[in-house]
């Protein structure tokens, strides 16, 4: 008893008190990284079986199991991992060290929103028992009522929890980045992924509720007998259409803009560069925000509405893709007479990200036109452009900020050969799979479709083949960082030579982040100086 | 396999669809091209070597940047405009037409013709406006004939419309209508087939079937 008294060693936490009890914003962060990593294979899994399915006409499943496949990958992919990693993780582990705060305001009801979120995760794999959800992750009234089974149900209480954990998320992003930047700091001088994560969290704040209204009333119509989306009654199934979108096109936004905010971070380190254009990207995020509330019936040009009530969102639609298309150009003027290094985050960030979301963008360029919507809508062509902005752009994104952030967090390397290898299987892959969807929908397949005529097997074949490219880029991905995070090289605080401020503590950072609050004179995307020439080797005066 | 690459046009109006189709994909690809071009160029051009070890300390531009905000807006509002002409010819059904009315149910499409019997194929008459009136017996459906290049939800307790003139030299055409809107297990399954007639033969069809 003495002697271990006499020899003090650091107290090694509990796994419980290191986690469990935790409220350290960047644990929480892990806590969300992890969890969310885990649902991405999941959701992976059911992708791989949706592509399978399709590999012949005729379909491998039956319909019934193919429907609860792909309800159960987007509704796990869109708020299970896309949005928990963008705003759970990225935001929660990068807003404090960003504005250079000790924590988030909350902490407490931080830990809550993680804790909510990996519930609401539970209770998705709980419906698996239960007869999966079957009604896609829009669930549209009357067939989602009429569904047999507790899967919806299931599937009604784990989006309410998750929107509750999104919800307390955003209060705690605001309150923390209002009240809480170090001194000096003006809204001018954060980092263009705190602009980010702020309009995200308005965007929930105000999205969110209008979706916990859609489901509940779902809810009721499937067990209280009420006629809110029963039409023989006077209900009216358009009102579900109207709420969900009112809060699901805002949260398209919410999968992308803190995305941007990476490509943002990543692109001026690697580039050696300042950003170009600090103001028009922070702004054009404030743009999109606000436009964001004003497009959701474009999701409804056929839906019922009549025709010309289509032309405003339309135009809205198009003058959306202003901003986007401002930040494109600002990049891509980050890169020009820059100094570019071939890193792992960088080939995510540029060639992954801004060669692939451009796709996805002009893809929605075309559907947004009233004509050709009433052509495209509910065609393999909107799947394609869902999944080039989603896939090509917040997963590739997602990635970069994995590889770049991963040293800061675990304060080691991951082995940068097998990340450039896992890139270019996540390239191809992604092209492969996706591109041909194009070519589907324009030759009118339907979305949605467990088995399809034989002549669209040609392309149908090819995106599957993509898809276990995707597949194994992804273990390789999965492998190589947490392999990394145990054996990985270790690393100093600043691997890359990056200004912003989380790159100026340790890696990774202490408890309570800065020893002293720093004090912020400047813009976060100053010029890099020129390198300073090697000292020599063996000085002689030494 | 480039066979599928767009459907048969059965319209004018499918047509008309099309040409917009390709001035949009004309307009997209451009930019497409030039992304991708910059992007490429700059990866190469301005790589680290350890002749361009820092890049250039410049923090934006605002004449080019607004130059690179007003080019695309112009742009894509110039193509808005453009569409609203059709969807307001698309919404006014001409006076004189053939209605067909549609029901969707789990999980066929059922057709009622003007003598108001019914039948699970789908007979148009070429030559002549025919509107459909679209609803649905149970949950929602998606009536879309790719060859027409248009779709309509359909709805309980609602009725959508949209109509078509089909190009006489397009007699005897064989087209697919499916559901595309998701309705459950029989939803990939869910087609009637169509078929393009002359007048005459439709008035033969429509008197042949029981009411
Ligand atoms: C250039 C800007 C964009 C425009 C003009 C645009 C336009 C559209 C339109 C009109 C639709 C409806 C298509 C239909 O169902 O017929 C749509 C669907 C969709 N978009 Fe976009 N979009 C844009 C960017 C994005 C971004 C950045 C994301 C997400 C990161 C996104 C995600 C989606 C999703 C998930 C759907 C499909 C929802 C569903 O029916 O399941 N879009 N988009
Ligand atoms: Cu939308
Ligand atoms: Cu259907």
């Amino acid at each position: 008893m003495e002697a271990v008294l006499s020899h003090p060693r650091p107290r090694r936490q509990s796994f419980v008190r290191e986690w469990v009890l935790t409220v350290d914003h960047k644990k929480i962060g892990v806590m969300y990284g992890v969890t969310a990593i885990f649902f991405f294979l999941l959701g992976g899994l059911f992708a791989l079986l949706v592509r399978t399915d399709l590999l012949v006409p005729q379909g491998v499943f039956d319909a019934q199991s193919y429907n609860e496949f792909f309800t159960m990958h987007a509704t796990i992919m869109i708020f299970l991992v896309i949005i928990p990693l963008l705003t759970g993780a990225f935001g929660n582990y990068l807003i404090p060290l960003h504005i250079g705060a000790r924590d988030m305001a909350f902490p407490r009801m931080n830990a809550l929103s993680y804790w909510l979120y990996l519930a609401s995760g539970v209770i998705m794999l709980c419906s698996m028992a239960g007869g999966m959800p079957d009604a896609g992750w829009t669930a549209y009234p009357p067939y989602s009522v009429s569904a047999k089974g507790s899967g919806i149900d299931f599937w009604i209480f784990s989006v309410h929890l998750a929107g509750l954990s999104s919800i307390l998320g955003a209060i705690n992003f605001l309150v923390t980045i209002h009240k809480m930047r170090a001194p000096g700091m003006s809204f001018n001088r954060m980092t263009l992924f705190t602009w980010s994560i702020w309009v995200t969290a308005w965007m929930q704040l105000f999205g969110t509720p209008a979706l916990a209204g859609a489901i509940t009333t779902l809810l009721s119509d499937r067990h209280w007998s009420t006629v809110f989306y029963n039409a023989s009654a006077g209900g009216d199934p358009m009102l579900y259409q109207h709420l969900f979108w009112f809060y699901s096109h805002p949260a398209v936004y919410i999968m992308i803009l803190p995305a941007f905010g990476i490509i943002s971070e990543v692109l001026p380190v690697f580039s050696r560069k300042p950003i170009f254009g600090y103001h028009a990207i922070a702004y054009s995020s404030v743009a999109i925000g606000f436009l964001g509330f004003f497009v959701w019936a474009h999701h409804m040009f056929v839906a019922g509405m009549q025709m010309s009530e289509g032309i405003p969102f339309m135009i809205s639609s198009l003058v959306i893709a202003v901003p986007t298309s401002v930040k494109i150009f600002n990049w891509l003027a980050t890169m020009w007479r820059g100094s570019v290094e071939y890193s792992v985050p960088m080939m995510y960030a540029s060639l992954g990200f801004i060669g692939s979301f451009i796709i996805g963008g002009f893809s929605g360029v075309l559907v947004a036109a009233v004509p050709l919507d009433m052509d495209l809508h509910d065609t393999y062509f909107v799947v394609a452009h869902i999944h080039y902005v989603l896939f090509g752009g917040s997963v590739m994104t997602i990635m970069a900020g994995l590889h770049f952030w991963f040293p800061k967090v675990t304060g080691r390397m991951y082995n940068k050969t097998l990340g450039h290898v896992s890139f270019w299987f996540y390239f191809v892959g992604t092209q492969l799979t996706f591109f041909p969807m194009h070519f589907l929908g324009l030759a009118g397949m339907p979305r949605r479709y467990a088995t399809y005529p034989p002549q669209y097997m040609f392309w149908n074949d090819v995106a599957t083949i993509g898809s276990y490219v995707l597949g194994l880029g992804t273990l390789l991905i999965v492998a190589n960082l947490f392999w990394a995070a145990k054996y990985g090289v270790k690393v100093g605080p600043n691997p890359w030579g990056a200004q912003t401020l989380e790159w100026q503590v340790s890696s990774p950072p202490p408890e309570h982040n800065f020893d002293e609050i720093p004090t912020v004179t400047d813009n976060p995307y100053r010029p890099y100086d020129p390198p300073q020439p090697e000292p020599e080797a063996n000085p002689t005066w030494a | 396999m480039f066979s599928s690459w767009l459907p048969v046009e059965l319209t004018q109006m499918a047509h008309n669809v099309d040409s917009f189709f390709y001035i949009m994909l004309g307009v997209v690809a451009f930019f497409f091209v030039l992304v991708e071009a910059l992007l490429i160029t700059f990866l190469i051009r301005y790589r680290r070597t350890r002749r361009n070890p820092t890049g250039a300390a410049v923090h934006g531009n605002t004449k080019l940047e607004v130059v690179w905000m007003l080019v695309p807006a112009a742009i894509l509002i110039g193509l808005g405009a453009f569409c609203v002409p059709y969807v307001y010819a698309l919404q006014k059904p001409p006076a004189q037409d053939v209605t067909i009315r549609v029901t969707g149910h789990e999980w066929y499409w059922d057709f009622e013709y003007p003598n108001g019997a019914h039948a699970r194929t789908l007979e148009v008459p070429a030559g002549t406006p025919v509107l459909f009136d679209i609803t649905s017996a149970d949950v929602i459906h998606g009536f879309y004939i790719p060859d027409v290049r248009l779709q309509q939800d359909a709805l309980p307790g609602r009725i959508t419309q949209f109509w078509i003139n089909i190009k006489p030299d397009m007699v005897g055409h064989v087209f697919d209508v499916p559901c595309d809107q998701f309705c459950g297990a029989g939803h990939s399954q869910m087609h009637a087939t169509g078929r393009v007639v002359t007048q005459a033969e439709f008035q033969q069809w429509v008197s042949s079937l029981k009411k």
